[in-house]
């Protein structure tokens, strides 16, 4: 039972990555019907550079100048990768290009950090908090605080300010949303631009919690697909449902059966949450006017 | 059959084939060998995966672990059970078969972006399970095995060569006689229009898995023969990346083509040594670059391309060259190489190098399409007799007694969410007539044309289709029932020909297995045959005699009504059902437009017309039926309707019959 | 105001619209009237930039605005009550109504008192008021349709598209919106409408045109309009 507590405790800190990640997909998914397959290198990128900088400037005032850095990070997939498969309608497009660009970034991030992993030096002290018989890392703490804030942010950004609201509209009705003077086009530049900042935000969270490396991202991003189905798109708390989910079965699998394996539960949620509803998992079942 | 196009295409390939056969004597390396045989290995699987993404549109990240699969299949047979190769071959097809109808099944029932992370995930699993199952795959240590016995000896690499290329060449034929079929042409046509293929009995599910299937076997097959060519093998070969690879491959050779996934799998099994080789790099990159301005120099110059779409490409590769000089060592940076080919062939080559060479190449189209092109495009083409109608449409199979309604809808209610679309209707449709559904714009007209094919699923009410209920049946069983429709958005196979559209249409009386396909058995042939020549037919009845190798997309949107029309009436229909057929028509194609209908009518087949245009439904209908909020507001003749003061308030607002002359 | 000029439209191989001409002056009501598939949409969209026209030019006070896109046109100052509504449901009715002042509170148009205009809406719509929390995915139809207008009104605009605002409604909001019309006539808001209901609509245009596959059939003062049999003829064909 404590070695249960124990795993889930670790579950949840992981969870909330998962949701995190998956938020970032929601929001670019809602106004464009596209998403970043390259997610998981935008977090990688995020905990890299923050690695950098932190050495520069120590971890917490490093932490707007990441989110910046994310933020223009995805403003470049959105423009070289993204923009053009959406003038062309080509669904093809918008997954090879966004899979190319992480292919890009991650093998860049090999030449400029090397291939092995690195230590990312923790904010906080590295002595766990002994609660009811379990140790908690102060840092686990700080990802789940942080993860919810970050989200949090958003969705009051979308509900108080002016282009919070335009945000939203473009969700609801693109064409709308043009005929009140909302250009379309910089409301989804927009949307990777938040999307890639909350994802390095991730990034910096969790680096000092695991291995940072040119490889974290890929599989972390992977499996945010299976957060980000279950969630759905109009719940933000959807995602952390589905994270904190995630984050447990995969603690547990590390555990119970090894390590080698800690992977498949996420992998198999996501083929099971798409064979069980196969249409209407992002939102609204449209109904095609033929 | 005997064409010279035909004749040509087999005397290449057999020189090719030649060609392949005489490279160990003409170049003796046992490096290039080995490379030339991986490279025939990857094009096995490249004209499998060609079938899922150039004809069915999906984009699969699995076929690194399928092409995994089938290798650990026969890798593991040999290491635990000592088999010979004419088993652990086949059954490395088998299992991988398997796999991927077990992917397939569940997996496509979603598309796009969810198809490529379900089957990314699958690609990851496996090679997880491969890496730590290892009291059978011997895990990260890998299998090492050798060549083949043939005859009692080991097979030499120069042997295995041959029998690789001859696998390649028999591959070849067989992919091709398979997309030359029926199965081909559903293959092509659930991409471009998904609906109108469910609709003419192509269900789109059932053939994407078969596509998928016939791609796994192949990638079984090229897994199989990779194994003994490598006669090493270990987990990390089949990767995410090579799954990429393999889209990369498939996309930049040229989809639709057998020649493309050779040259894909061409490059990028060369790429690498490309790649480790600097100086190499340094002067094909400066090579490409100057290539490129001087061929996009030549294109814009003669008007072809315009200098804003020349412009990045040409960047990009100056910069690639730019790059290659200046770094020493390429290995560390392949990856990016790699990705940015990925969107060089994204952007820029959608179909490929052979499709970009091929677009070069000016069609050339056959005589009579291209008179008929150029004698103007509403003119019916002069002095062809139209067929009787009994010599081209079958006679519908009647399941009803001759006085009674071929169509009775009772009390149909269609909710979406909140919203009534249908509110009780009923509707009574008479054998052989023409029977109009008129009303305002939201008047429910669409959605009961949607809830009869299928498409839609009714809320409550009955519908009986010659006496069979229609409750609950898909479009595709709906159409094999004997009802067909056109579509008020038209919604043709575009890049398929007039013909192929036609045909299309005729796929529910194609009887064989895929085996027979692959043979081509002389009942295909015959099938084939008289398919063809029931599609002239039917295309000389509504009058596009002429226009069989068109391309659909080419035709000028009257004429791909009509086409509609004929691919419709090739399901044998009992009944037709047709969407909006006068919109966006002028004024002498509504006159050939009436002209067939009446026709159709004529032929024993019963229809329903939808349509705005009131003097082409006053004109042609013996029975009009007006809907207006989804509720039924009037029925009868036409004077009658026209007369109806509900009818008119309907249309033209309260108020409008006042101070009526 | 609003000059439309030998516009042709359509949507890809179809050309829905063939040289429609129509001229909106300040202040008036014109009504655009015809039976469906007529193009009356199309037109529409052709002058808010939903679609790019072919040929011809659409100028709003002179200004050539022919084929900008449609975040462009709003802030020129067309305003656009689309076909079905289409109000952001997600949203509340004060932030529908807030959004259609978009171009106004970002730079792109005069700012001018928006507190003020929003009053002006509300009393025009009482029933808004009531609801201004409200999500507007649970409004009525009929509630639906005041908030598009109001949403449109938001932008000051100097014409205002008004397309079918009376479809799928029950009679007595036909009724209302109609009245409606009538009221933002008086306050002098320049409008095109689009209407099936051609007897109502041609009872508060000041002028109409009757479109009939994508050509100007007829037009002139709504009055004359109103007592010509060839009118009926266009929506029913010709008697049988």
């Amino acid at each position: 039972m404590q070695i249960f507590l124990q795993l889930a405790v670790s579950g949840v800190a992981l969870g909330m990555i998962y949701a995190v990640i998956a938020f970032g997909y929601q929001l670019t998914f809602s106004t464009s019907q596209t998403l970043n397959f390259g997610q998981g290198e935008a977090l990688m990128l995020g905990a890299l550079a923050g690695l950098t900088i932190a050495g520069q400037t120590g971890y917490w005032a490093m932490i707007p100048l990441v989110l910046v850095f994310g933020a223009l990070q995805g403003v470049v997939v959105e423009r070289l990768g993204v923009a053009p498969a959406i003038r062309t309608r080509s669904e093809f497009g918008w997954i090879m290009s966004t899979i190319a660009l992480g292919i890009i970034f991650r093998n860049t991030a090999e030449n400029v950090w090397g291939k092995d992993d690195l230590k990312f030096p923790s904010p906080l002290p590295e002595q766990p908090l002994h609660v009811l018989g379990i140790n908690i890392l102060p840092m686990e703490i700080l990802v789940v605080v942080g993860a919810i804030a970050i989200m949090l942010a958003v969705e009051f950004f979308n509900r108080r300010s002016i282009f919070g609201k335009a945000f939203v509209a473009t969700s609801d009705d693109r064409e709308a949303a043009g005929l009140m003077g909302i250009p379309a086009g910089v409301v989804i530049t927009f949307s990777y631009a938040l999307s890639s900042m909350t994802a390095a935000f991730a990034g910096v969270l969790v680096a000092p919690l695991t291995l940072t490396g040119a490889s974290m991202g890929s599989v972390l991003g992977l499996k945010a697909f299976a957060v980000a189905i279950i969630g759905g798109l109009d719940s933000g708390l959807g995602v952390i449902v589905g994270g904190l989910l995630l984050g447990l079965a995969e603690t547990t699998t590390g555990y119970y059966i090894s390590t080698g394996y800690k992977d498949v539960p996420g992998l198999v949620l996501l083929l099971v949450v798409l064979a069980a509803r196969p249409a209407g998992l992002f939102g609204k079942t449209t109904i095609r006017k033929v | 059959m005997a064409s010279p196009k035909a004749a040509w295409r087999a005397a290449a390939l057999l020189a090719a084939l030649a060609a392949l056969l005489a490279l160990p004597h003409l170049w003796p390396s046992p490096y290039y060998i080995h490379l030339a045989q991986v490279i025939a290995i990857y094009a096995i699987l490249l004209l499998g995966l060609d079938i899922v993404v150039g004809y069915t549109g999906e984009v699969s990240l699995g076929h690194g672990a399928l092409f995994g699969v089938g290798s650990y299949a026969t890798g593991v047979l040999v290491f635990q059970l000592g088999w010979p190769a004419w088993i652990t071959i086949p059954a490395a097809i088998g299992v991988t078969a398997i796999f991927g109808a077990l992917l397939a099944l569940p997996a496509l029932r979603v598309t796009g972006p969810y198809l490529a992370m379900v089957t990314l995930a699958f690609g990851t699993i496996v090679q997880i399970f491969i890496n730590e199952m290892d009291f059978l795959t011997n895990g990260p240590l890998g299998i090492s095995l050798r060549k083949p016995m043939l005859w009692g000896t080991r097979m030499t690499a120069n042997e295995y060569y041959y029998v690789v290329v001859l696998v390649l060449a028999a591959t070849v034929v067989v992919v091709n006689r398979i997309l030359r079929s029926h199965l081909g042409r559903a293959f092509e046509a659930l991409r471009d229009a998904p609906i109108a293929s469910d609709c003419m009995g192509v269900s789109v599910y059932r053939h994407k898995v078969i596509a998928f299937v016939i791609s796994a076997a192949l990638a079984g097959l090229a897994g199989g023969l990779f194994t003994y060519s490598e006669e090493y093998i270990s987990p990390n070969t089949y990767s995410i990346e090579l799954a990429i690879l393999f889209l990369l491959a498939a996309t930049m050779g040229g989809r639709k083509t057998r020649s493309g996934p050779i040259l894909g799998a061409a490059i990028v099994v060369l790429l690498p040594n490309l790649l480790s080789d600097v100086s190499l790099f340094r002067i094909l990159a400066c090579a490409g670059a100057v290539a490129a301005t001087g061929f996009g120099g030549w294109a814009v110059v003669r008007g072809r391309m315009s200098l804003r779409r020349l412009v990045p490409p040409v960047l990009l590769l100056a910069a690639l060259a730019g790059f290659s000089l200046r770094i020493e060592d390429m290995t560390d940076y392949r990856l990016t190489v790699f990705g940015l080919l990925i969107l060089l062939v994204v952007y820029y080559l959608p179909d490929g190098i052979i499709g970009f060479l091929r677009t070069l190449v000016p069609r050339r189209r056959g005589p009579a399409a291209g008179a008929a092109a150029t004698a103007g495009a509403t003119a019916p083409p002069a002095a062809v007799a139209v067929p009787s109608v009994e010599a081209i449409v079958h006679t519908h199979q009647r399941r009803v007694a001759p006085g009674e309604p071929v169509l009775r809808v009772r009390g149909v209610r269609m909710e979406f969410g909140g919203l009534v679309a249908l509110n009780g209707v009923d509707l009574e449709v008479a054998r052989q007539s023409v029977h109009g559904l008129i009303g305002p714009n939201g008047s429910g007209k669409s959605t009961m044309m949607n809830v009869l094919t299928g498409l839609y699923r009714p809320t409550a009410g009955s519908i009986e289709f010659e006496g069979i209920s229609l409750a609950g049946r898909t479009p595709s069983h709906i159409a094999a029932t004997g009802i067909a429709r056109t579509f008020q958005n038209v919604q043709l196979f575009s890049e398929m020909s007039v013909l192929e559209n036609v045909l299309v249409g005729l796929h529910h009386g194609f009887r064989g297995t895929i085996g027979q396909v692959m043979l081509r058995t002389p009942s295909m042939r015959r099938q084939e045959e008289r398919a063809r020549v029931r599609a002239a037919n039917l295309l000389r009845f509504v009058g596009l005699a002429g226009w069989e190798d068109e391309e659909a997309r080419s035709l000028p949107y009257g004429r791909q009504r009509l086409l509609e029309i004929a691919r419709a009436l090739a399901l044998n229909p009992g009944l037709l059902l047709l969407d909006e057929p006068a919109a966006g028509l002028t004024a002498p194609d509504i006159e050939e437009l009436s002209a067939i209908i009446r026709r159709i009518r004529e032929s024993g087949i019963t229809v329903i017309l939808i349509e705005h245009h009131m003097d082409v439904v006053m004109g042609l209908c013996d029975r009009i039926s007006v809907l207006d909020f989804g509720t039924k507001i009037a029925e009868g003749t036409p004077a009658e309707v026209q007369a109806s003061p509900r009818v008119i308030e309907a249309y033209l607002g309260s108020g409008a019959t006042e101070g009526e002359a | 105001m609003l000059s439309v000029q030998g516009l042709c439209a359509g949507y890809g191989k179809v050309e829905v619209l063939h040289e429609v001409s129509i001229e909106v002056p300040a202040g008036r009501l014109v009504a655009l009237i015809g039976s469906n598939g007529a193009g009356k949409t199309t037109t529409m969209r052709a002058i808010s930039g939903m679609i790019r026209p072919g040929s011809g030019r659409v100028l709003l006070g002179g200004r050539d605005i022919t084929g900008l896109p449609s975040h462009r046109v709003a802030r020129a100052g067309i305003a656009h009550s689309p076909e079905g509504r289409r109000v952001f449901a997600s949203l509340s009715v004060a932030d529908n109504l807030l959004l259609g002042s978009f171009p106004r509170l970002t730079g792109g148009r005069a700012r001018g008192d928006i507190a003020a205009d929003l009053e002006r809406v509300l009393s025009l719509f009482p029933r808004l008021r009531e609801r201004s929390r409200q999500s507007a995915g649970t409004l009525s139809g009929g509630e639906q349709q005041m908030l598009a207008m109001g949403r449109a009104l938001m932008l000051s605009p100097a014409v205002l598209l008004l397309d079918e605002p009376s479809m799928g409604l029950a009679p007595r909001l036909v009724a209302d919106v109609f009245a409606t019309l009538e009221q933002l006539k008086g306050a002098g808001v320049t409008m095109l409408l689009v209407e099936q209901f051609a007897a109502a609509a041609l009872r508060v245009a000041d002028t109409g045109y009757v479109l009939e596959n994508g050509r100007v059939r007829m037009s002139g003062p709504a009055a004359a309009l109103r007592d010509d049999p060839a009118v009926r003829a266009a929506y029913l064909g010709a008697a049988h």
